[in-house]
């Protein structure tokens, strides 16, 4: 019997089939496939957000993240000015006045509504946000922004004043403009038990909370009781995109408006930059060093700390990691802030000869074979390549210990075991506030074997510490904060890297609004000619 | 069949028990303190030990272990301790984008694999059979995340046919079916080669039993030799691995959900693994392998109802 072949289908035979394919292929390719455009468009703006939410509440938000969409549904007395300064303007206030150095008082602007039916603010829901945050018994988690708050006294419906126990210089940019002075309704938040995460019972902001969809994306839409400017947007949409390249591809795809990016794709966008497209490189409130850990018996000799110092090429770290974009640091306040400092004890390109000579003081044998953890992100992977490159020149060797974010965290903690003992050298950064105090109140003794990983303890430091963070004289304080610099840096602990940069690339049909650490400014973001 | 239905039921059970509990020693063995991730900077130690005890985290492992059982009894898996939202709302929230996916694209990779399979055994050695064993090949060795890029890049960026990120707006099928194209096809390729080249060997080996002869030699048509006769007991391994590969592509989804910025179990267990989130690492642990072990447990049921020597041998205990 003999194998019976396959029928074809029913009047399509192999040979016009191909011609049929073949031709509709030709015809497509000739005339072209109708682009579908899924570009932002219409009255929605479309945002990256660098992670999901996980609460929008001012006693447990973490991190910038909420902050960006909590400041845009939300209003402070005072707000930070979308000039990429930390300086303020009125908000939910009328006024606002500082009395003397323990007190502030405000007035309300009338008319301010809550939505979902929560009524007018007045100066007693100022009085309940703020001092559910110092409750004991909220356990709140951004307690300390607010300093030595007492109470706050009301005056009449919508006036009142702050009470401070003490001279707190944070208190404006930390306390009220920040993400922990946002005002929410007494009674909505009562009716919602006292506390909530995602969803938040009402706003009172330029936009309102629509919806909150896990690992997607927040909705807000134009609030139609808003007294205020009209926002320029019917609706923002802020995508949780963790990944910059996903939010890169997806801008490229127009599908978002603006979206900040990783530092490596700077350079090829402005070399390829989409269709009405601009690039900001902004700076951030991030700030990069290399530690050491002063308690590790290699490093227990200064000259030792100190020749790492000097043999670190910060500028070749800088140029390498973040491809020249940054700027060398010099110290953990960035540029802008009280208590900036002009340059650095230790040059930024290093002095490999001085590093050598330290070594040969302390009598250390060459090669001298040292640890660095470090987080496995690839930022910092390249920076602390250069280092290693760096420190190989005057004889020491690095072993290079990546870790993952969670674990990195708890390498220096004396609460969960003796591992913070075998640190020796690591890359850290912190991110910044609005005020210098939080760039420093990590290196204090208090902190060691909790943030202090270096182990870092001067009586000088901590007596400035308190005196700064007390003292309302703008030059006082820069002089105390330039002082603490120079304290970490003589001690041999530190070497600054940098304050690092955010890159954030937008469509031009967008007028962009970032702070002054390159956070996006939801409320302040305009369509071109719409006024400022 | 129902003995053999209960006897696969136990060990999927057995196995379900012994791959989450072994999981759960090692989430925890990681090192890594979640109230030091979860709570930032400012919290005070006080905090932290407070955020221990409310996880549990203060207790023995085996304790923490018998208290998941315990509460997975009751159909609690805990409470998301940044969100406090319930595990098993976060976990059902998610699941069924990732299902949808791993559905979507082991289908097409069936619908277009086990054709050319057939038809690669059927024209053994022909111009076809040849291309579809390069074009195999190729596909298993290109990366899925390779894939993926190259898709977004020309489809979604530069032609802009497809969207670059997300899953549509909730309520829109259709645009959550064009969602879905990018990733199901990134997530699905490698998988059309590998079907194709299982169902080939198969249909090869089939194809020269006795029983095909036999059905020639009544004159039964060549479709109804090859679907009805030849096919069927060729499918059996692809069954096999059709359901090895739904249980993989469950967490191999990961990738795509992150390239495609989708929301999905891989996504959610990939950050809560980050971030020491063990309540959530738990629930979608227990959900991946639940899922694996269940599509194992159906490609067997389907096997024996494919093929009835094994059930015969089920049933009898051998």
């Amino acid at each position: 019997m003999s194998r019976k072949e396959p029928q074809n289908w029913p009047g399509i035979s192999r040979r016009s089939f191909i011609q049929k394919s073949s031709l509709v292929l030709t015809g497509l390719a000739v005339t072209g496939v109708p682009e579908i455009s899924w570009a932002v468009h219409g009255d929605t703006l479309h945002v990256r957000n660098y992670q999901d939410l996980t609460s929008l509440d001012s006693v447990s938000s973490l991190s910038a993240a909420e902050g960006i969409i909590s400041a845009a549904i939300n209003q402070n007395l005072l707000r930070f000015k979308p000039d990429g300064t930390w300086d303020t303007q009125l908000d939910a206030a009328e006024s606002f006045e500082q009395i003397d150095e323990t007190h502030y008082a405000f007035r309300l602007k009338k008319g301010q509504l809550f939505s979902n039916g929560y009524g007018e603010m007045t100066a007693d829901d100022v009085k309940f946000s703020f001092e559910r945050m110092v409750d004991p018994a909220m356990n709140a988690l951004n307690r300390p922004d607010m300093g030595p708050l007492s109470h706050v006294d009301v005056h009449d419906r919508y006036s009142g004043t702050f009470v401070l126990d003490t001279p707190y210089a944070a208190f404006i940019p930390v306390a009220v403009a920040g993400p922990s002075g946002e005002i929410l309704s007494r009674k909505a938040v009562t009716a919602v038990g006292g506390r909530f995460t995602t969803e938040p019972p009402c706003s009172s902001g330029p936009y309102l909370f629509k919806s909150w969809q896990a690992q997607r994306k927040t909705v807000l839409v134009r609030n139609p009781q808003w007294t205020g400017r009209k926002p320029d947007f019917e609706e923002i949409h802020v995508y949780a995109m963790p990944d910059p390249k996903t939010a890169e591809m997806a801008f490229e795809a127009g599908e978002l408006d603006c979206a900040w990016i990783s530092v490596e794709t700077v350079e090829p966008f402005k070399q390829n930059m989409p269709d009405n497209s601009s690039i900001r490189v902004l700076p951030s409130g991030r700030n990069y060093w290399l530690g050491m850990n002063q308690e590790n018996p290699a490093l227990t000799d200064i000259r030792v700390r100190q020749a790492i110092q000097y043999a670190v090429d910060v500028e070749a770290v800088v140029e390498a990691a973040w491809f020249g974009l940054a700027k060398v640091s010099n110290g953990p306040i960035p540029e802008g802030m009280v208590g900036h400092r002009d340059s650095a004890l230790i040059p930024p390109k290093g002095d490999p000869e001085k590093a050598r000579q330290l070594l040969s003081e302390a009598g250390v044998e060459l090669p001298l074979r040292l640890r660095m953890d470090v987080n496995s992100d690839s930022l910092e992977l390249t920076a602390v390549q250069v280092m290693e490159w760096s420190l190989r020149k005057v004889g020491i060797e690095v072993d290079i210990r990546p870790q993952d974010n969670s674990t990195f965290l708890t390498i220096g903690r004396e609460d969960l075991g003796d591992q913070w003992r075998d640190v020796q050298l690591f890359m850290q950064s912190f991110t910044g506030l609005a005020d210098p105090y939080y760039s420093l109140t990590w290196f204090t003794s208090a902190q060691l074997g909790i943030w202090n990983w270096e182990r870092f303890s001067s009586e000088e430091f901590d007596r400035l510490s308190d005196q700064a963070l007390a003292t309302t004289d703008p030059a006082a304080r820069s002089r105390m904060y330039r002082r603490m610099q120079d304290l970490m840096e003589e001690s041999g602990c530190y070497r600054f890297i940098t304050n690092s940069v955010m890159p954030q690339i937008y469509r031009n049909t967008i007028k962009p609004a970032f702070r002054a650490d390159g956070y996006t400014m939801l409320r302040e973001i305009r369509r071109p000619g719409s006024g400022s | 069949m129902l003995r053999f239905i209960v006897r696969r039921g136990l060990l999927s059970l057995l196995i379900l028990f012994l791959a989450v509990s072994l999981m759960f020693g090692m989430i925890h063995m990681v090192p890594g303190d979640p109230a030091t991730v979860m709570l930032g900077p400012k919290a005070t130690p006080e905090m932290k030990a407070e955020f221990s005890r409310r996880l549990g985290l203060d207790q023995p492992l085996a304790v923490q272990l018998g208290r998941f059982y315990a509460g997975l009894a009751r159909g609690d898996l805990g409470e998301d301790p940044f969100t406090n939202r319930e595990v098993t709302v976060i976990v059902w929230e998610q699941l069924p984008y990732t299902l949808v996916l791993v559905l979507v694209a082991i289908g097409g990779a069936s619908l277009l694999g086990i054709p050319l399979g057939c038809f690669s055994a059927i024209r053994r050695n022909s111009l076809l059979d040849r291309l579809t064993a390069v074009m195999s090949v190729a596909f298993i060795a290109i990366p899925s995340f390779v894939v993926a890029l190259y898709l977004l890049l020309w489809l979604a960026v530069k032609w802009r046919w497809f969207p670059a990120m997300g899953a549509g707006e909730s309520g829109n099928l259709a645009d959550q079916a064009h969602h879905l194209v990018l990733p199901a096809i990134a997530l699905g390729l490698g998988w059309v080669g590998y079907i194709a080249r299982m169902v080939r060997a198969s249909m090869l080996e089939v194809m020269e039993e006795n029983h095909i002869r036999t059905a020639r030699a009544f004159g039964l048509p060549e479709r109804t030799v090859i679907v009805h006769y030849a096919l069927r007991i060729a499918m059996l391994p692809t069954v096999t691995i059709l359901g090895m590969g739904i249980g993989t592509m469950l967490s191999g989804a990961l990738f795509a959900e992150i390239v495609f910025s989708r929301p999905g179990i891989g996504k959610l267990l990939y950050e809560a693994v980050l971030t020491r989130n063990y309540p959530i690492v738990m629930g979608s642990v227990l959900v991946t392998t639940g899922f694996f072990v269940l599509s194992t447990l159906a490609s067997d049921i389907i096997n024996a109802m494919l093929d009835p020597r094994l059930r015969e041998r089920q049933g009898s205990g051998e």
